[in-house]
Order: structure tokens, then sequence, then C-alpha cells
């Protein structure tokens, strides 16, 4: 079965090392004191950058079926985009700003 | 396991036909209960983003020391993942004795993080913070959304050292085989991508 196949120790520790390095980059950039906004992107980016590589190499998706990863991954991404910025609950987060 | 193993158990579905997704039903179960989880996080999240971005008087009450005790909650977490993944590839490997040990050291790692969790959550007790309390005044929300987030997750490592702990003894007695390790694996992992949003937006987000 394909969740038998996988990296060895030495990847697993290499990848542990790397996501480990981006919290750092993560901390001096925002240590840098950049605009707001700007910072919410740069560490939403790494975020990602370390969820992808957790759910394929740590959670072995990159080891199971391709099938897997198409009936979860975008269905779940497409929920959110959906809720986050379509349906009406999402129209309610503009009257949480507290300024406009 | 191969594919023609999967249809030879027991009850009458398993006669049917070999999953397409080449996985036992309580892992996939577990990866539909990931994306669900996943969509939680997210949204509350996001709506946490909106309220951030959109308070030019957002308080920043983390110093240093807060930073840094959200970096060795990190390391931990990282760890534990790293841990999880012997214990794994041990209990794949039939090592029972060694898979155990793992399993152990996991939950300790899980512990400590908690522990840590819950001394940053006192510390900003004594400073007078709250659900709807904010000493440095200011919007009242971010007591609400900084304890409910890291709440929700604190939760979730609670869950998965218990989680890990009925796995653990039944797993030794024999009850709970290598599959059951694996698939609650799949949670511990995810709760540890969880913090790495979590982190960055809660803690790094608002450091002075």
């Amino acid at each position: 079965m394909a969740t038998d196949q996988g990296p060895s120790m030495t990847t697993y520790v290499g990848i542990w090392v790397g996501l480990l390095i981006i919290v750092g980059i993560e901390v001096a950039v925002t240590y840098q004191h950049p605009a707001t906004k700007d910072l919410l992107a740069v560490l939403l980016i790494l975020a990602f950058i370390e969820a992808a590589i957790g759910l394929l190499f740590f959670m072995h998706m990159r080891y199971e079926r391709k099938i897997l990863f198409w009936t979860v991954v975008p269905i779940t991404l497409f929920v959110l985009f959906m809720m986050d910025h379509f349906w009406a609950d999402a129209f309610r987060m503009f009257n949480l700003r507290l300024t406009q | 396991m191969s594919d023609s193993e999967l249809t030879i158990g027991t009850g009458h579905g398993a006669l049917l036909e070999a999953s397409p997704y080449g996985l036992q039903s309580k892992k996939l179960a577990m990866w539909l209960f990931i994306a669900s989880d996943a969509v939680t996080f997210a949204a509350i999240l996001v709506v946490y983003g909106f309220l951030r971005i959109g308070s030019p008087d957002w308080p920043r009450p983390f110093e240093w020391p807060s930073i840094a005790n959200g970096l060795v909650m990190t390391f931990v977490l990282l760890s534990s993942s790293l841990t999880m993944l012997v214990a794994v590839r041990a209990a794949k490997a039939g090592q029972k004795s060694k898979a155990i040990q793992w399993l152990v050291f996991t939950m300790l790692l899980g512990i400590i993080f908690a522990a840590l969790h819950l001394r940053e959550w006192f510390h900003m007790f004594g400073e007078g913070w709250g659900l709807h309390k904010n000493p440095m005044g200011g919007p009242l929300d971010f007591g609400a959304a900084f304890f409910s987030i890291t709440g929700l997750h604190l939760l979730h490592v609670i869950s998965g050292v218990v989680a890990l702990l009925v796995i653990t003894l039944g797993y030794k007695s024999n009850w709970l085989d290598d599959n059951h390790v694996e698939t609650t694996s799949l949670y511990w992992h995810f709760v540890d991508i969880v913090w790495m949003f979590v982190f960055p937006l809660m803690y790094l987000m608002n450091a002075r």
C-alpha cells in the first residue's frame, strides 16, 4: 500500500530543520517591523509553505494515491474560499471592522 | 496491506470493491475530519485577520519573552511531529516497544506544549487580559480572538494527547494495531500544521 512508502529518517530530520528555519525567518521578518498588511502577507505565505511541507511529507500525502489529494485539498480550499468571500456570512466580516 | 486484502474483511461493504483511495476507512475518515477541522480553523483565523487589519489601534501585547516562549512551544510541537514519525515507522516495522517508547515521547512533548501555553495564558491573566478585557486600551476583541483561537488549538493538543494515550494502551495490549497509530499520527501532524498558522498570526502579528 502506498502508505508503506516514505522518505528516510534523515529526510524527515532535514524537513524538521527546514521548518524550524522558516519559523526563524518569520520572527526575523517580524522584527523588521514592516507595515501590518505586508507582515500579514509574508507570514501567511511562509505559513502556507510550512503547511504544504507538513501535508506532503509528515502526513504522507505525497506518497498516497493522487485521488486523495484531488478529493481533499481542492474541495477544502473551495469551501474556505466561498465561505470567506462569497457566502452570506462572509459579508458580516466587513461589519466586524472597527474602523472603515 | 494490498488492495485485495482491503476487500477481504468482515462486513457486507468489504465484499463490494476495493477503496479507490487505497486506504483503510478509518484513515479516510480521519482525512475528511481533518479537512472539516481545517475549514473551522481557517474561518476563525480569517475573521481574526479582518479584525486585525481593520483596527489601527489593535493592541500589541507580546514582548520578546512571550515571543521566545512561543518559539519554544513551536520547537516542542515540531519535535513532537518528528517523534510521532519515528513511532509510526517503528510500528510499521513491527518494533512494538520502540513504537510505544516514541509514542510516550510524543505525549510528553504535547504535555510540555500545553504547560507552556497555559503558563503564557496565566501570565496574561495576571496582566489583566481576559476574554473581554484589554489593559492596554483599544479594542476589546483581542482577548476574545486570542483566547478562543489559541484555546481551540490547545483543546486539540490536549485531545491529541488523550487520543495518543488510548492508542498507546490499545497498541500495547494488541487491541489496536499499527494502522491505528498511523491514523492518529495524521491528527497529530494536523495539530502541528495549524500551529504554523496560529503562532505567526496570533503572536508575531501582535509583537511589539
